[in-house]
């Protein structure tokens, strides 16, 4: 069992949504350039 | 105060926001592209959350919630892959892409995009008629899902329900055009999140904190914690994936990608568009949590209102009732000027070769939004049997005909005309029968619709004529 009483597979759900998150951050500060050819 | 006080109030002071944004945005829209994608002019945060808005319905809220009292804490895996899939990958995978090129072919529509991009006429009726027939249906399950709620939180009937509603969109869809349905849906999207959050807030409260919520719903059934749980993996996945996949392929959603200012906006817009998307998380959770308080609902479509009602004191149920009135007015209000881009764009323009004035574009625009509106709201009125039966798929139909066609058509040169056409009616037809003979094991007709799509699109563009050089130059630019 996981945190709060729940299930680890059920409680991975509330971990792929953070992920998601805090990839979206590094995405957008470390990996996307717009660059030059910016339209 | 009264909720027979507050509800009318708070939802007053609402509308005559949402009328006030269509009338400012209505003097700004000039020209038919500020019509249908606002000038190219949107910054970050309006379009994020105005995407996010016009992602979750009425119906995410409701079902959503009814899910959760069905099927227990299994359903956040639904919105987590919403998070993922929905939010966070398709911004960054179809975003810039989608920017660039409709840009370079100066397209504003999803089928203008496709016609332009794989030369085709075919493909751009079909993918028109298609988004607007089905595209209508789904309008039609929005205004219905309002006025269910309409009738339930503040016992109007659901015909006046339905009419106020509608009304209110099509006045400020058919004056203001895209800018009024991103301002109003960047509203929307707050009033959904403050909603949702003080309804999870106070359920949270209700039930004795999520130990006690996992503790309580483990003793009347522990199908209830687990995953799959009850539901079982094949409609969880196929579920899951419809509602998050699928949004690649939704026209309402992908026009706000064409809409941006600039490339850059997609910076910020991704952080706030994956941010946003967690609210999903919020009436599943609730849902489970109506499961503890009530064994027994009519309807588990109920468990959302009848815990709003329970837990919150009267202007928290009018926020919650104002949030979901946000949810459905958003996304039928991008739906509706998708429809009036693919009517008079794709269809009277392109398609029947009709060349009109740029003025008298911009009014036939209007009026078309404002038609496909009416034609929505007299269905919804008294919906046939067959428009009941086809909302339940409408979303699958239109994402396996247009999902593989945008994805490979901005990612693989080699992608031709006739493996799009191909790749569209097979995933189309796929779809629709798969749904008509009864969802064989339980798997959603949006999976087999985008396998039998893929795999046409790849083995057809493989074994027939490739696009010229030149073409393929002038839209990637290389």
């Amino acid at each position: 069992m996981g945190p709060f009483h729940t299930p680890w597979l059920t409680f991975s759900a509330w971990i792929v949504a953070l992920i998601s998150v805090l990839f979206s951050i590094v995405w957008a500060i470390w990996i996307f350039k717009p660059g030059e050819d910016d339209e | 105060m009264s909720k027979s006080f507050i509800y009318p109030v708070v939802l007053i002071i609402y509308l005559a926001i949402l009328v006030l944004v269509g009338l400012v945005t209505g003097r700004r829209t000039k020209s038919v592209e500020d019509f249908y994608i606002g000038g190219r002019q949107i910054g970050p945060w309006v379009t994020a959350l105005s995407f996010v808005a016009a992602y979750f319905s009425s119906v995410v809220i409701v079902g959503g919630g009814g899910f959760g009292y069905l099927f227990g804490m299994a359903t956040l895996w639904i919105a987590a892959i919403n998070v993922l899939l929905g939010g966070t990958l398709c911004w960054i995978v179809l975003g810039p892409r989608i920017r660039k090129f409709t840009q370079r072919l100066n397209t504003i529509t999803i089928p203008g995009f496709l016609c332009k991009r794989f030369k085709s006429r075919f493909v751009l009726i079909f993918s028109a008629v298609i988004i607007l027939l089905f595209m209508i249906i789904y309008n039609v399950s929005i205004l219905k899902g309002m006025g269910h709620i309409f009738e339930v939180l503040m016992e109007i009937p659901y015909t006046y329900g339905v009419l106020l509603s509608c009304v209110i969109i099509l006045f400020y869809v058919s004056i203001g055009g895209y800018l009024a349905v991103v301002w109003t849906s960047f509203i929307q999207a707050w009033v959904m999140g403050i909603g949702l959050i003080l309804l999870t807030i106070f359920s949270l409260k209700s039930v004795g904190g999520i130990t006690a919520a996992n503790i309580a719903l483990q003793k009347i059934d522990p199908g209830l914690i687990n995953t799959p749980g009850l539901w079982g993996w094949p409609g969880l996945i196929s579920f899951a994936l419809i509602v998050s996949f699928g949004v690649w392929g939704m026209p309402q959603l992908l026009v706000r990608f064409y809409s941006i200012k600039n490339l850059k906006v997609l910076k910020i817009g991704t952080i706030v568009a994956s941010v946003g998307t967690c609210m999903a998380l919020l009436p599943y959770l609730n849902g489970a949590i109506a499961r503890v308080h009530f064994s027994s609902l009519q309807t588990p479509d109920l468990a959302i209102p009848t815990l709003t009602k329970m837990v919150l004191p009267p202007l928290g149920s009018a926020i919650v009732l104002a949030g979901v009135v946000a949810a459905g007015m958003s996304t039928f209000a991008s739906v509706l000027i998708i429809l009036s881009g693919s009517l008079m764009e794709d269809i009277v323009g392109t398609g029947l070769g009709k060349e009109l004035s740029r003025e008298r574009n911009l009014t036939y625009g209007k009026i078309a939004s404002a038609v496909i509106g009416f034609i929505s709201l007299l269905i919804a009125l008294r919906p046939p049997a067959l428009v009941l039966t086809l909302t339940a798929f409408s979303w699958a139909v239109i994402a396996s005909t247009t999902l593989w066609p945008v994805l490979f058509g901005i990612y693989w040169k080699g992608a031709t005309e006739l493996g799009c056409a191909f790749s569209m009616v097979g995933g189309f037809i796929t779809a629709l029968i798969w749904m008509a003979i009864g969802k064989p094991f339980g798997i959603h007709g949006f999976i087999p619709g985008i396998i039998i799509g893929l795999i046409l699109m790849v083995v057809v563009s493989l074994f027939t004529p490739k696009f010229s050089e030149e073409h393929i130059k002038k839209i990637w630019s290389d």
